[in-house]
C-alpha cells in the first residue's frame, strides 16, 4: 500500500511516463495499492466539470466524477516501472462505474487504486485499473477502467460486427454537437491532458487524423442526457468503440431496459458506433 | 365559493409577417404595444384600468424581463393596470387567456387582456458562452489584478455570438425533425398534408374576402393581411415543393415541405376577456365564454417514438377535458387545431381515431372517433396565417369566439401543441 498525502500532480507523471516508456516490461502486474485519504471536493472544479459534461451544477456528484479524482492515482500506478506496459499508447476500451449511493460534494472521500487481470486479447493485452471510493470506511463508488496495449495478438480473434447487421437504434435519440475544443475543455476540468485529446497536431503525432474526445467525457455526456431518469444507485457499464474525431456530432440513443437503460452512441452523420453500454 | 364563466369580448392582432420581412425592425414590445393599443381603440378602453394584462413571448430578450408591463405602460390603457409575462412556448397565447379567465371565474378580477407576441427577425442574440463566462468573472473580481486575470482568458473566437436555435435543448432536434418522425410513425401521407395546407390558405383568403377579420386585425407597418397567405394555393402547386424535414428518413418517408409546415413569422395578438357584468356595464357584446381548459405533456425525450411525439400532448389533454365536461369529441360545432405542421393536425386526428391507441395510452374504452372535417379550421389556421409562436393562441381564440357568435351559438374546441412536448386544449361556448 502506497498512501499519498495528496493526489499526485499529473504533469510530472506524464513527463516520467514519456521518459520511462522503455522500462515497462514483464507479464505480471504489481500488487501495489495507491491510496489517498479524506479528500475534500473542490466545488468550483466540480461545477466546471458539470458544465463541460452537460450535468446540472448540483451538490450530488455525477456518477463519473469520482473517476476524475481517482485518475491521478491510476496514472501514478501506471508510470511506476513495476507496471508491465508503458502508459503512452494505452487505449481506454471500456469503463464500468458502480455508484452504491449518491455522494455529496461536502463529503470527505478516500480512494484506492490497484491494477488487475492482465490478460491476452486479440489485439494485444488488456488489463483493468480498479478504483474504489469510500466515505467513513464504506464503499460508495467503484470504477473499473479497461485498457488495451496493442501488440502481437495474444488471445482469440474477436468477432467483428459488420456495418450491415447493425440495427438502427430504436427509441428516442438526442443529438449533441461535440465542439473542436471539447478535448481541451475536458482536459482542464479532469486533468487528463493526453495530447491525443488536445489538438489535431498533437493527435496526429499519435496516429489520429484529428484530436479525439475523451471517452470519459462521452460517457459523462451520455449520462447527462438521462438527467432525472437515472436510479440513485447504479452500475453504468460502457465499451468505447471508434473514437469521436473533433469536431463532431453524436446521436445518443437510450432505450429503457428494466429499471435502467441500453445505451448506443453513434456518429450522427455516418452511424459509426462510438459507445455502447448499459445502465442497471 | 361560486364561480362564473369568463366571457370573450373580442380580440385584436396585427397581420402576421414572414421572418425578416416588414417587421424586421419591430421588437416584441413594439408589436405588443401596437396590438394592445388596437384593442384599446376597438373597445374604447382608453385610460381604463383593466383587471390585468397577461402576455408573453417565446423568444425574449433578457432586457424584456417585464415585457407585458412595459407594453402596458406605453399603451393607452391606464398605467395603473398590472401585468405579467407568461411563457409556455406555442401554448403561451392560450395559456394567458386561461389564467386570466380563471381569475375572472373566481371573481378576483372583472376584466383582462390576454396576449402574445413573437419575432424571429429581431431575435435575441447572446454573447458567446466563453465570453459570457469571462465577462461575468471580470464583474465578480474584486481587485484590478483579478479583473486582469479574468480578462486574460479572452480569445478571438469568443466574438462569435450564440444565436438561438430552433431546436429542443434535450434532443438537439428541430421541431420539424421531431414532427417528421411522428408523421412517419403515424403514416400520414404527403397528399393529405398538402390538402390540409391548401384548405388553410383557401379558408383564410375567403375569411379576409368576406370581411371576417375587419374587426380582428389592425394594419401594421404597411401590412393589411397576413403576409404568408397565398389565396391561389393548390394541392398541385404544393405537390411540387421538395421536403425540408426528415430528409434523412429512408425512401419517400420525407413528406414535410415548406408548404405544409408553418414558416417563421413575426406578429402579436390580444384578446379581451371579462365577466358578463363588466361586459354589460361597458355595453360590449359577449362573443363566447371560455368554459374549461386542460394541459398535458409527453415524454418526447425518452418516450415512445409514436405515442410520445413532440407535438402529441394535446391528444392526451383532450380526453381529460372531455371527461370533466361530460362531452364527446363529436359534441363540437367548430374545431381549431393549431397547424404547427399539416401533419400535426393529421397525427392528432389519427390518434383520436385509433381505438388501440386510445385504449392503451389514453385509458379509454374505445376511440374518441372522427370529426366532421368541414368544421375544422374554417377560417384558416397557422399554415396560411403564419405562426408567431406566442401570438397564435390569441389569434385562434378571438377568431373562434367571433365565428361561434356569428353562428348564433354553439361550442368550439381549441387544441394547441407546444415545444417541450406540451399541449393546451380549451372549450368555448357562446
Amino acid at each position: 500500500m502506497r498512501t499519498l498525502s495528496s493526489p499526485p500532480s499529473l504533469g510530472p507523471l506524464y513527463a516520467r511516463a514519456a521518459l520511462t516508456a522503455r522500462l515497462h516490461r514483464g507479464d505480471t502486474l504489481p500488487d501495489s495499492v495507491y491510496a489517498v485519504a479524506d479528500q475534500r471536493i473542490d466545488r468550483e472544479r466540480l461545477a466546471a466539470y458539470q458544465r463541460v459534461c452537460g450535468f446540472r451544477v448540483a451538490d450530488i456528484l455525477p456518477p463519473t466524477y469520482l473517476h476524475v479524482l481517482a485518475f491521478p492515482l491510476s496514472v501514478a500506478l501506471m508510470v511506476d516501472t513495476a507496471f508491465p506496459v508503458p502508459l503512452v499508447g494505452l487505449v481506454h476500451v471500456a469503463n464500468s462505474i458502480t455508484v452504491a449511493r449518491p455522494v455529496r460534494s461536502d463529503e470527505l472521500v478516500s480512494f484506492t487504486v490497484r491494477a488487475a487481470d492482465l490478460r491476452p486479447h486479440a489485439a494485444g493485452r488488456q488489463l483493468d485499473l480498479i478504483a474504489e471510493a469510500t466515505v467513513d470506511g464504506a464503499t460508495v463508488w467503484t470504477g473499473r477502467s479497461t485498457y488495451l496495449r496493442r501488440g502481437k495478438p495474444a488471445g482469440p480473434a474477436r468477432e467483428r460486427t459488420s456495418p450491415a447487421e447493425r440495427a438502427e437504434p430504436g427509441g428516442a435519440v438526442s443529438y449533441v454537437r461535440v465542439p473542436e475544443d471539447i478535448g481541451r475543455r475536458y482536459a482542464a476540468v479532469s486533468g487528463d491532458r493526453n495530447p491525443i485529446h488536445l489538438h489535431a497536431l498533437t493527435a496526429r503525432a499519435f496516429g489520429f487524423p484529428k484530436a479525439i474526445a475523451h471517452g470519459m467525457w462521452l460517457k459523462a455526456r451520455t449520462l447527462a442526457s438521462l438527467e432525472g431518469r437515472l436510479p440513485n444507485a447504479l452500475t453504468v457499464d460502457v465499451a468505447f468503440k471508434t473514437p469521436v474525431l473533433l469536431p463532431s456530432a453524436v446521436a445518443i440513443a437510450a432505450q429503457r431496459s428494466g429499471a435502467g437503460w441500453e445505451l448506443d452512441v453513434r456518429n450522427a452523420r455516418s452511424g459509426k458506433p462510438h459507445l455502447t453500454g448499459t445502465v442497471a | 365559493m361560486s364561480t362564473r364563466r369568463a366571457a370573450i369580448l373580442g380580440g385584436n392582432r396585427i397581420p402576421f409577417a414572414r421572418s425578416n420581412g416588414p417587421y424586421s425592425h419591430a421588437s416584441n414590445q413594439d408589436m405588443l404595444t401596437a396590438t394592445i393599443d388596437g384593442l384599446v381603440a376597438r373597445f374604447g378602453l382608453q385610460g381604463e384600468r383593466v383587471g390585468e394584462v397577461a402576455a408573453g413571448a417565446v423568444l425574449k430578450h433578457s432586457r424584456d424581463f417585464n415585457l407585458t408591463r412595459e407594453s402596458v405602460l406605453g399603451s393607452r390603457l391606464s398605467p395603473y393596470t398590472p401585468a405579467y409575462d407568461v411563457q409556455q412556448a406555442c401554448g403561451t397565447g392560450l395559456e394567458t387567456a386561461i389564467l386570466v379567465a380563471n381569475k375572472i371565474a373566481l371573481g378576483q378580477i372583472e376584466s383582462a387582456v390576454a396576449g402574445g407576441v413573437d419575432t424571429t427577425s429581431d431575435a435575441p442574440i447572446a454573447v458567446n458562452e466563453g465570453l459570457r463566462e469571462v465577462l461575468l468573472d471580470v464583474n465578480r473580481a474584486k481587485t484590478v489584478g483579478g479583473r486582469l486575470k479574468a480578462l486574460s482568458r479572452l480569445r478571438p473566437q469568443q466574438i462569435v455570438p450564440s444565436i438561438p436555435a430552433n431546436s429542443e435543448p434535450r434532443t438537439g432536434m428541430s421541431m420539424g425533425e421531431h414532427q417528421a418522425i411522428t408523421t412517419l410513425e403515424w403514416g400520414i401521407s404527403r397528399k393529405d398534408q398538402d390538402e390540409l395546407a391548401a384548405a388553410s390558405h383557401q379558408h383564410l383568403a375567403a375569411a379576409y374576402d368576406r370581411g371576417f377579420f375587419d374587426d380582428l386585425v389592425t394594419p401594421f407597418l404597411g401590412l393589411t393581411r397576413d403576409q404568408n397567405l397565398r389565396p391561389d394555393s393548390t394541392v398541385e402547386k404544393l405537390a411540387t415543393l421538395p421536403p425540408v424535414f426528415g430528409r434523412h428518413l429512408a425512401g419517400d418517408a420525407a413528406t414535410m415541405t415548406a408548404g405544409n409546415s408553418t414558416p417563421l413569422t413575426d406578429g402579436a395578438s390580444t384578446v379581451l376577456l371579462a365577466s358578463d357584468e363588466w361586459a354589460a356595464e361597458h355595453k360590449l357584446p359577449v362573443l363566447a365564454h371560455l368554459v374549461d381548459a386542460e394541459t398535458a405533456a409527453v415524454d418526447y425525450v425518452h418516450g415512445d417514438r409514436k405515442a410520445d411525439g413532440l407535438l402529441m400532448a394535446p391528444v392526451y389533454a383532450l380526453p381529460r377535458l372531455l371527461a370533466r365536461n361530460k362531452l364527446s369529441l363529436q359534441d363540437f360545432d367548430l374545431y381549431e387545431i393549431h397547424e404547427a405542421f399539416a401533419s400535426t393536425v393529421l397525427c392528432t386526428l389519427a390518434a383520436w381515431e385509433d381505438a388501440a391507441f386510445c385504449r392503451q395510452y389514453l385509458g379509454l374504452d374505445d376511440a374518441l372517433g372522427s370529426i366532421d372535417r368541414t368544421k375544422l379550421n374554417v377560417n384558416g389556421s397557422s399554415l396560411a396565417a403564419g405562426h408567431p409562436f406566442a401570438a397564435t393562441g390569441g389569434r385562434i381564440l378571438a377568431s373562434l369566439a367571433k365565428q361561434l357568435h356569428e353562428n348564433g351559438g354553439g361550442r368550439g374546441l381549441i387544441s394547441i401543441c407546444a415545444a417541450g412536448g406540451q399541449g393546451v386544449v380549451a372549450i368555448l361556448e357562446v
